[in-house]
């Protein structure tokens, strides 16, 4: 009773704090649409009808009934924050359609790409890591750490690019676009797959080689511990942590990722419609898009302090992650050499 | 030669720093005889930490052995594969780290840390490897060893963890063990402790120990033969006794003239003679006009009066009582000292007294006028007569400006003088604080933790106060350097009629120092008096104990 | 200095030397005219005479990238000015206040931070209207959040440092306490960001340019290049990819500089 007593105590505060940040979300881009200059329906609907708007004040008050738009921004914000409880995300202006049933429809083909980036990406960061960490030689090792920053400033659309260039019309492997055909998902992943796994090769081998040198391996190697176990029982926890706090930003570079990566592979997908409704100054679905992601990125965040307090016992009873060299109050003294 | 246990010989290291490979180690021979305690002495920069890594063969990433022998159990452990090194490691020559705050795994619980090596040397199961490593908890003192087994590092104290390192450095019953500065980082009584079972096991198992230690007057109690190392050379070895009464190196006989728990009695003012510019003059003048300000009648005989100061902090899950009822004097031109271990209160008694911390009750006097309430530019005036010295030397100068500028701020947020005269007295109190001038352009980061510690107190008596309020000043620095800080506020003391509030943790300081003593303990003053008294005669239990735990007393009784 | 001995620093600097001159003085660079369409070279691949070969109107590829580099860079460096000085000025207010200001600006951040930087500038961009203003106005939105958190973190460090109270302790007032303390203490690390948001800052302009939302054509920002080629992708792949490894020069060499700026001052 009492364990499970320390788990809610522990959970609630995220709890609350992934609520608040969808709703935060919410009012901050609420805020920017309504702030910003321009009136998003009139531009929407001169996008769509390319530049005749509709001058009729009855039509315009109806139109504005239909996509949410009515109202004083205050009876605005409350009327949406209901319907968005009831998970009605409103109408896309430029398509009719209901943005809750766009994004159901294209979030799939988005999150299959994404998934195997991911896999990818951890594959990786781990494999380049343990040939680092083991590698005897010193060029080698320097080497591989030139990579990360290679791999963190190549934009997106030119990797998507040079695959394409490569694999689809070189060599004629793959297929270059859609997002049927069974090897489609492969060159996408892979374009998404390379910053983010650039990133989380930085952070991991940067943990392992701090773990390394930490004074805690050192007592291991003192008590006579062969390599192998020093790496799975003192190294890899200890250099987890910072990996999976980066865990969240990951998500992040993928979600903008698909933007560039649908559009150069002309697949459908969450990134290619959130292109399309910004052309289309498609306000609706923009909200929706953006509101979606932040649940995401929150999600995942929970997630993480979660795994935080599996891994890291001090976390469990504060609740906080502690710093990087957490030191206890009760020393009084630095130890000279 | 024979009954050697560990024979090492010629033994040289290198380190690089960007790129330049320099030696750290230069040719050093020594042995260590079976069941006997060998100190290895030295302070930063000795080379003793490196020599006691490249005895395992654990260099950190820019170290390497270049040259010699270290012979154990018939193999020479410079030139054995790695292999065979490792059987060695934990097993035959165990390792006591220093800092129990890093050196055990953080997310593995303590008795799995124990067991593990025993499951590799050994070669015993689990289940009868952590019930052994319950036992080992025990056997080192450990209260409560099945509920400690089960924690992890951070649900025990440093005393406590410092102890698992000694059962995981033992579990194997090695014939050797290296004790690398095993207590420098605990309060003094819990390091008696700890020495006092690393002894016991010592007796019970026989083990040669290598003692490192940078304290001259622990290595006195507890080592049988002592190795003086500097700048990576050995200057001094021999048995305890010959060590310490008849040092053959100029070195040697500076730790022993340094060493605090060696020394008994109060340092003497020396001053010098010599000659003092007129601006100086005036400064001096300026101290002494501020000191005799008031009347003499209306002086208060203390600079400095606190009473009844309490202070309590919100933690989670409670409060926490960090000053209870305190009270104490600072006469005149003289120092009170206020000594007492972690958690005992007196850093924050001491921060309040500055005025640094609002009390939550209780009132501060300076010189008979009550401060308690002062904010804002009332209080801002009082740092004329008030100044702070903390401990940390390089925390405590702002690491961006040069010592001038360093030295200069106080006078310039008061705005005395202008640029020029204070650009003068900058240099003449560099001085006086037996820094050369020159180092006045250079920033904190090139300089030495003495050298920053004298610009600390030159910065702190550039505005010329009545008192010092000293926190902890010598700690964080090496032995010998402690001596000349602390000599140098005597002297200065003498010489501008300075009364100190002088915090420490080491009795051993605080009795070179100390006219009137108050002992803390848990935010209470448990005893105070004059120095004479309270380390002649202590009333109380706790005083007892700090003076016995005194690392080197029972050296120098006999 | 020792950094002029290591070729990867030099040849970076040299890379935004060359930038630094496109900038200011791009005829000095190009080679044509960049909007001078001639029909009859057509997608001519690179060869001496056109560096980077023709585009599908007979647009000399290289001197369109060489005057693309103002448009581009300069609303990246728009982007990282918003960034530092909004995002600079929150973390300072946040960390120096404390308490349920802090407490509150943190919250809001978070929410900065949870919006991916790109999504954040589109959504600026669909409210002000295409072009390198808005996008420069965009990703130094997004990019505000992790300033405001490098900010506030180096100010809690900074406030907490024993100088600064001693600076108190020896007579100096509040503000004398920032700005002589605690501002150039905390302000070294967030430059060393800064430099690295560059290069961030300048990928974020070119994919969204490349999405079509930067100025009109025939405007040669570098991915709106880049996305142009795409068409031709298949027969003349250096339309679409030479635009790209430019970026990707740039940004390497910006990086390389800025990791310097980091370690070194």
């Amino acid at each position: 009773m009492n364990a499970t007593l320390r788990v809610l105590r522990y959970i609630a505060p995220k709890l609350a704090q992934f609520i608040f940040v969808v709703l935060a979300t919410y009012t901050v881009v609420f805020l920017l649409i309504t702030f910003l200059p321009g009136d998003p329906l009139l531009a929407a609907l001169a996008s769509k009808s390319g530049g005749d708007t509709i001058v009729d004040p009855e039509a315009l008050e109806r139109l504005r009934q239909q996509y949410g738009l009515a109202g004083t921004p205050w009876e605005q914000y409350w009327h949406r924050l209901g319907m968005l409880v009831h998970g009605d995300l409103g109408i896309s202006i430029a398509t009719g359609q209901p943005v809750a049933t766009m994004i159901a429809r294209t979030l799939p083909n988005s999150v299959e790409i994404a998934l195997i980036a991911l896999v990818i990406a951890i594959v990786i960061a781990v494999l380049f890591t343990f040939l680092a960490f083991l590698a005897p030689v010193r060029w080698l090792r320097n080497l591989l750490l030139q990579i990360p920053p290679f791999g963190v400033a190549i934009p997106a659309f030119l990797t998507g690019l040079l695959l394409i260039s490569f694999f689809s019309f070189t060599l004629g492997w793959l297929p270059s676009s859609g997002s049927r055909q069974p090897g489609s998902a492969i060159l996408p992943a892979v374009t998404l797959a390379l910053p983010v796994g650039a990133i989380l090769f930085q952070v991991f081998s940067a943990a392992v080689l701090e773990a390394q040198a930490s004074q805690h391996v050192f007592t291991a190697v003192a008590k006579g511990v062969p390599p192998w176990r020093i790496f799975t029982a003192h190294l890899l926890r200890n250099a987890l942590l910072p990996t999976i706090t980066v865990l969240g930003l990951t998500i992040g570079y993928l979600a903008a990722g698909t933007a560039v990566v649908e559009t150069v592979f002309s697949r459908d997908g969450i990134g290619r419609m959130t292109v399309n409704a910004v052309l289309a100054r498609d306000i609706n679905v923009i909200q929706g898009i953006v509101l979606m992601i932040a649940a995401v990125y929150a999600t995942v965040n929970l997630v993480v302090d979660l795994a935080y307090g599996v891994i890291d016992p001090r976390t469990r009873r504060s609740g906080r992650r502690p710093a990087r060299t957490a030191q206890p109050a009760d020393e009084p003294k630095e130890v000279t050499a | 030669m024979s009954g050697a246990l560990l024979q090492v010989d010629g033994l040289r290291v290198d380190y690089s720093t960007r790129g330049r490979w320099k030696e750290v180690v230069h040719d050093i021979s020594f042995e260590v005889p079976a069941g006997k305690v060998v100190a290895l002495v030295g302070e930063s920069g000795s080379g003793k930490s490196t020599v006691s890594q490249a005895l395992i063969r654990r260099l950190p990433e820019n170290g390497r052995i270049t040259g010699g022998s270290i012979r154990f159990a018939g193999n020479d452990l410079v030139r054995l594969p790695e292999r065979a090194l490792r059987k060695i490691r934990g097993a035959q020559i165990g390792f006591v780290p220093q800092d129990p705050g890093s050196s055990l795994n953080p997310l593995m619980r303590v008795g799995e840390q124990i067991a593990e090596t025993l499951r590799i040397h050994r070669r015993m199961p689990r289940a009868a490897a952590a019930a052994r490593a319950v036992e080992i908890l025990d056997e080192v003192g450990i209260p409560e060893p099945a509920l400690r087994a089960s924690q992890y590092p951070h649900e025990l104290s440093g005393g406590l963890r410092q102890r698992a390192l000694i059962g995981i450095a033992w579990a194997c019953g090695p014939q050797f063990v290296i004790a690398d500065e095993p207590t420098s980082a605990l309060d003094v009584t819990v390091q008696r402790h700890v020495l006092d079972q690393l002894d016991e096991l010592v007796q019970q198992h026989g083990t040669a120990v290598l003692l490192i230690t940078h304290d001259l007057a622990v290595a006195a109690d507890r080592a049988d033969e002592i190795i003086v190392m500097y700048q990576g050379e050995i200057v001094e070895r021999g048995a305890t006794a010959d060590v310490l009464n008849a040092p053959t190196h100029e070195y040697t006989r500076r730790l022993v003239a340094a060493a605090p728990g060696l020394r008994e009695g109060r340092l003497v003012p020396q001053v010098q003679a010599g000659e003092e510019s007129a601006l100086f003059a005036a400064f001096r003048e300026r101290v002494a006009a501020q000191a005799g300000s008031s009347a003499p009648s209306a002086r208060a005989e203390s600079i400095l009066e606190v009473r009844g100061l309490g202070k309590t902090y919100g933690v989670r899950g409670g409060s926490f009582l960090a000053a209870d009822d305190v009270s104490f004097a600072v006469p005149r031109g003289k120092t009170l000292s206020i000594v007492g271990e972690s958690g005992s209160g007196k850093t924050t008694s001491a921060r309040i007294a500055a005025r640094l911390v609002q009390p939550d009750a209780g009132t501060i006097l300076l010189d008979g006028e009550d401060i308690t309430r002062a904010t804002g530019e009332s209080l801002r005036q009082l740092r004329r007569r008030m100044q702070v010295v903390y401990q940390n030397p390089f925390g405590s100068l702002d690491p961006r400006m040069t010592v001038e500028r360093i030295v200069a701020e106080p006078l310039r947020s008061f705005r005395v003088g202008d640029r020029s005269s204070q650009r003068l007295l900058v240099r003449e109190l560099l001085e006086r604080v037996r820094l050369s001038s020159e180092l006045a352009d250079r920033r904190p980061g090139e300089l030495s933790g003495g050298q920053r510690q004298r610009v600390a107190i030159a910065r702190a008596l550039a505005i010329g106060p009545e008192l010092m309020i000293l926190d902890e000043p010598v700690s964080a620095l090496d032995v010998s350097v402690q001596e000349q800080i602390l000599q140098l506020l005597v002297d200065l003391q003498a010489e501008f009629g300075l009364s100190y509030l002088f915090i420490s943790h080491d009795l051993g300081v605080v009795r070179q120092i100390s006219d009137r003593i108050v002992v803390m303990q848990k935010g209470r003053v448990v005893e105070s008096g004059d120095a004479a008294d309270v380390l002649g005669a202590p009333a109380h239990e706790y005083t007892r104990e700090l003076i016995a735990a005194i690392p080197g007393s029972s050296a120098v009784s006999g | 200095m020792r950094l002029l001995r290591q070729p990867g620093f030099v040849i970076s600097l040299l890379v935004l030397l060359l930038v630094a001159v496109a900038i200011v003085a791009p005829s000095l660079l190009s080679t044509h005219d960049p909007y001078l369409s001639v029909p009859k070279d057509r997608l001519l691949p690179p060869s001496a005479e056109y560096l980077f070969g023709t585009d599908n109107l007979g647009r000399d590829l290289y001197s369109r990238v060489v005057h693309g580099t103002a448009l581009s860079i300069v609303s990246a460096a728009l982007a990282v000015a918003v960034g530092v000085v909004v995002g600079g000025l929150v973390g300072l207010a946040s960390g120096f206040l404390g308490g349920p200001v802090d407490f509150a600006i943190m919250r809001l951040v978070d929410v900065l931070v949870a919006i991916p930087g790109i999504l954040l500038a589109l959504i600026v961009v669909a409210t002000l209207g295409f072009g390198p203003v808005s996008i420069g106005l965009g990703v130094g939105l997004g990019a505000a959040g992790s300033f405001a958190r490098v900010m506030r973190s180096q100010v809690l460090r900074v406030r907490n440092e024993e100088y600064v109270e001693a600076a108190r302790t020896l007579g100096a007032r509040m503000p004398a306490v920032v700005f002589r303390h605690v501002l150039p203490n905390a302000a070294r690390p967030v430059i060393a960001v800064a430099a690295l948001e560059l290069g961030t800052a300048i990928l974020g302009v070119s994919a969204l340019t490349f999405l079509g939302f930067g100025a009109p054509p025939p405007a040669p920002e570098w991915g709106a290049l880049s996305a142009a080629g795409r068409d031709f992708i298949a027969a003349q792949p250096w339309l679409s990819i030479i635009p790209g490894l430019v970026i990707l020069a740039v940004v390497l060499a910006v990086n390389r500089v800025a990791r310097a700026i980091g370690g070194e001052r």
